[in-house]
């Protein structure tokens, strides 16, 4: 678009005033694009009509009489309330040996029938109110979601205390969810994605159980019965585990009353769970597992740090520069869009309770797999040796300050975020803070992290082809 | 590319009966020079979500020049007259943008969602390349070779894509929407700049183009931005878009293919129907029943095959109205026992649309309503329904008051969309584990 002719005016009532203002604003761009490429992106966000200085998340730490705890926000602009909760250390990586799939399992069948409800009765009153009801297992913990009208809370509230205190398990549904699993199981050797992913895990975390298929194993899932069922929710649907965040249109009272009646029947304790730490090797080993296909594909990992470590916001924003968002990391920049090697590569921090690592991975068809291996491997000596520059750590605080409101776009969101932030114990005054913790770190701390990190070792390699 | 499939999904989600739900307020107006502009404000939080939709995708392709619709859309990211290659990346990444793009059969699509403080610039960016892409021989072959390898990745490297690229063809015949929209690895590697400059210079065009913003905005600011950025976008004619062929002699077909990697069976059958722009009423109707019979796991098909008599692990129907020719009536399943599903579904299908009386249309409606407003909540997600719908055919009034429409279906009009859909042909198709011996 030419510069000259977005000010042109057919509206001759304005035209006036719009030409003082573009006469300036036009004035400002020539005079910096002598400078720039021709137009000065920083002096249309200097000069951005719209901006919102105001805008605030208060989070509030409500108590429940019977003491349950929740992160809250008001939200109102429209008339739905979400609900987050999970519970810690009840996920798939505390499966017993034999009874490996019954975090997910048991996930996938709380919402299948509860109380006086069965299984249909519940799903219809759920359609027919527009309440969602889901839960979910990860390697660490299960975790749920409501979401729904407010005119409907009592009952969607009401349905979710049933959820979480009578879950039915009946044996027909049981029977069905274990089908599905089973069929789950079967597809995942179908892709060559989550083929990789398994291998990638037990290469990685070996003994520990995070070197298992979350999803379980086909001769445990068969076996699954009620018993097994409800003593998984009696040992780790717990007060002792759980978290809370909750967002909309909601009032305090009614929100404190909600956390008692819901989750206030929960038992106290559980029985104790904890596993070791992972202790993954990092030795730069490779493993190649031969297969024919279209692309080949690989993942590489090595040590990352905790949530709640000094590091972490160095080694985050070290990331975010190495193969972090958008297309302009080095390894995008390098294997994307100079060399056009491959449709994507990244790198990210994964924070497991047991493991911190950074991770990446890419897929290119054969002919091309060696040189992006090279260009990693390239690119993370040259975070060891060369760290990053001051330009780059700028850019990269940038992205992650101004991206931060982004976060704030659905409420379901905003709950799952208050629950993070009591779990990772990011503190109540994380939302207002975040940004100048993120702004605080120096150049010389994310080169110090860059060399600690990348300078540790090489990744391991686990890859799926020739 | 999968995205644009998956939007109607949220129209069956659940919803509001409040009598004044609507999916979202919107207004729309036009600039001089026939840019469409649709405003829907949502004042939750400082973030907008913009959005461009040209009406133009894989299906207004020349014969022999498949792909070039995708590659187009990545050349954009590439450069122009005034914004130098990597940049654009560069600024939206930067100001904290996330951004992408899609190509269906029917529209091509860039949003990036900001900070509102940053959509001054990434309004810039996207009038910009509405009218100044700067394509170079070398910007040219790198974006060829990286769409190569996005074909490979998201096609080639998974079987079940493979499947689907085959049932296409068979449902669309002669019909241009049975090419692939990423055009074939060979068609990929022949594509020239010309080709994509051409393809350029006849469809991008702000006449062509619909501009959603989607936010922390108002219809006020909106006008004076969406004038200030995309004003000085000159009008042209832009090319013919194609014209559909009417399908006439339909050839059903049965397909049966085995793969190596397969585990799991699956089925898939599909009927062409019309689309909301074809025939409002019907495409209505269809929405309406593809809820009955196959939308989660409190319908019909699911109820019977799955739960009762344990024919499938999962079935669904689905049906998507926005289209801007013909458009399909999904049935999918996987199934254990593949030999006898087929009669099975049969039979399910019949009883249940024998079945399907005034209690069961109430029923459905009000569940397909009953969580419209749920809509308003993510304006990212508003902005791409919006989008979708009106590059099907739907009015912004249509799209306001989708509620009332769905409403207004009689028992009458889902009984005879439902018997033209037994009555008329099929393509259905096996996916299968070889045979193990």
């Amino acid at each position: 678009m030419r510069r000259r002719s977005y000010y042109k005016k057919s509206n001759a009532g304005r035209i006036i005033i719009l030409l003082l203002i573009a006469a300036a604003v036009t004035f400002g761009t020539w005079y910096r694009g002598l400078f720039n490429s021709g137009f000065d992106a920083d002096y249309l966000v200097e000069n951005s009509r719209l901006k919102r200085a105001g805008f605030e998340t208060n989070v509030e730490e409500l108590v429940s009489r019977k003491g349950i705890k929740a992160y809250y926000m008001e939200e109102r602009t429209n008339p739905i309330i979400s609900v987050y909760f999970l519970f810690q250390k009840a996920g798939a990586s505390f499966d017993q040996r034999g009874k490996e799939g019954l975090a997910h399992v048991t996930a996938a069948l709380m919402t299948e029938g509860a109380g006086d409800l069965d299984s249909r009765e519940f799903k219809e009153i759920l359609e027919d109110k527009a309440i969602s009801i889901s839960f979910a297992a990860d390697d660490d913990d299960v975790s749920g979601s409501l979401l729904t009208l407010k005119e409907n809370q009592k009952e969607a509230f009401e349905l979710l205390r049933t959820v979480l205190t009578e879950p039915r398990f009946d044996s027909k549904k049981t029977e069905l969810v274990k089908q599905q699993m089973l069929a789950v199981l079967e597809r995942q050797k179908e892709y060559p994605d989550s083929v990789l992913e398994q291998l990638w895990r037990q290469e990685i975390f070996g003994a520990h159980p995070y070197g298992r298929n979350s999803l379980g194993r086909a001769e445990d899932i068969v076996r699954i019965n009620r018993d097994v069922l409800q003593r998984r929710v009696r040992e780790s649907l717990t007060k002792d585990r759980l978290i809370v965040g909750i967002a909309g249109d909601i009032s305090k009272q009614e929100a404190l009353k909600m956390l008692d009646r819901v989750f206030g029947a929960l038992p106290e304790k559980g029985k104790k769970t904890a596993n070791e730490d992972a202790k993954a090797h990092f030795d730069g080993r490779e493993k190649v597992i031969p297969r024919d296909l279209a692309q080949d594909i690989a993942i590489f990992a090595a040590e990352g740090t905790a949530r709640n470590n000094p590091d972490f916001y160095p080694l985050y924003i070290a990331n975010q520069i190495f193969g972090g968002q958008g297309l302009t990391s080095r390894l995008s920049l390098a294997a994307r869009e100079d060399e056009a090697l491959t449709y994507g590569i990244y790198s990210y921090l994964s924070l497991k309770d047991d493991a911190a690592l950074i991770r990446g991975g890419f897929s290119a068809t054969p002919d091309k797999f060696a040189r992006v291996k090279e260009i990693v491997g390239r690119e993370w000596q040259r975070m060891a040796e060369e760290g990053v520059s001051d330009e780059e750590v700028e850019a990269a605080k940038k992205y992650l300050t101004a991206s931060y409101n982004l976060r704030f776009a659905s409420i379901a969101n905003i709950s799952a975020i208050l629950a993070a932030m009591q779990r990772e114990k990011l503190g109540i005054d994380f939302l207002q803070k975040r940004n100048s913790y993120v702004e605080a770190v120096t150049t010389e701390q994310v080169n110090e992290a860059a060399k600690k990190y990348f300078g540790a070792g090489q990744p391991v390699w686990v890859s799926l082809g020739k | 590319m999968g995205k644009f499939l998956r939007l109607l999904a949220f129209l069956w989600l659940a919803g509001t009966g409040a009598a004044e739900a609507r999916l979202f307020e919107a207004e729309e107006f036009f600039l001089d020079n026939g840019l469409r502009v649709v405003v829907i404000p949502n004042h939750k939080a400082p973030i907008v979500q913009q959005m461009v939709w040209y009406n133009v995708g894989s299906v207004d392709e020349a014969p022999g020049k498949g792909g070039v619709a995708h590659l187009l859309e990545h050349l954009m990211f590439r450069g122009t007259e005034e914004v130098k290659d990597g940049e654009f990346n560069r600024l939206i990444t930067e100001n904290g943008g996330s951004m992408n793009a899609f190509t269906s059969r029917d529209v091509t699509v860039y949003h990036e969602f900001m900070d509102v403080s940053r959509l001054e610039l990434a309004m810039f960016l996207e009038a910009d390349r509405m009218s100044g892409l700067k394509i170079t021989p070398e910007t040219f072959e790198k974006e060829r070779d990286i769409v190569f390898q996005e074909r490979m990745q998201v096609v080639e490297n998974n079987p079940t894509a493979y499947f689907s690229e085959v049932m296409q063809r068979n449902l669309w015949q002669e019909h241009p929407y049975a090419r692939p929209i990423t055009g074939t690895p060979e068609e990929i590697l022949q594509l020239s700049q010309k080709d994509a400059e051409d393809f350029y210079g006849r469809y991008y065009a702000p006449n062509n183009a619909i501009l959603i913003l989607s936010g922390d905005i108002t219809t006020a600011e909106a006008k004076d931005l969406a004038e200030k950025y995309f004003g000085g976008a000159e009008r042209k004619e832009t090319g013919k878009r194609i014209e559909f062929p009417e399908f006439k002699g339909f050839r059903s077909s049965k397909t049966l293919m085995k793969m190596p990697q397969i585990n799991v069976s699956r089925m898939v059958r599909y009927y062409v129907v019309p689309s909301y722009a074809q025939d409002k009423n019907q495409a209505l109707a269809l929405t309406v029943l593809a809820k009955y019979l196959g939308d989660g796991d409190t319908s019909q098909l699911y109820r019977r095959l799955v739960e009762d008599e344990k024919s499938a692990v999962s079935v669904a129907a689905g049906y998507d109205l926005a289209s801007r020719s013909y458009a399909v009536f999904v049935l999918s399943a996987l199934t254990d026992h593949p030999e006898v599903f087929e009669k099975d579904l049969d039979e399910a299908l019949r009883e249940a649309i024998a079945a399907f009386d005034a209690e069961a249309l109430q029923k459905a409606k009000k569940q397909m309503l009953a969580g419209i407003i749920y809509l308003k909540d993510n304006p990212a997600d508003a902005a791409e329904i919006a989008g979708s719908l009106l590059s099907g055919g739907m009015s912004l009034e249509d799209v306001k008051n989708y509620d009332k429409a769905i409403e207004a279906v009689s028992l009458t009009d889902v009984r005879k969309a439902a018997a033209q859909l037994l009555n008329g042909g099929y393509v259905q198709g096996f996916l299968l584990p070889e045979d193990k011996d």
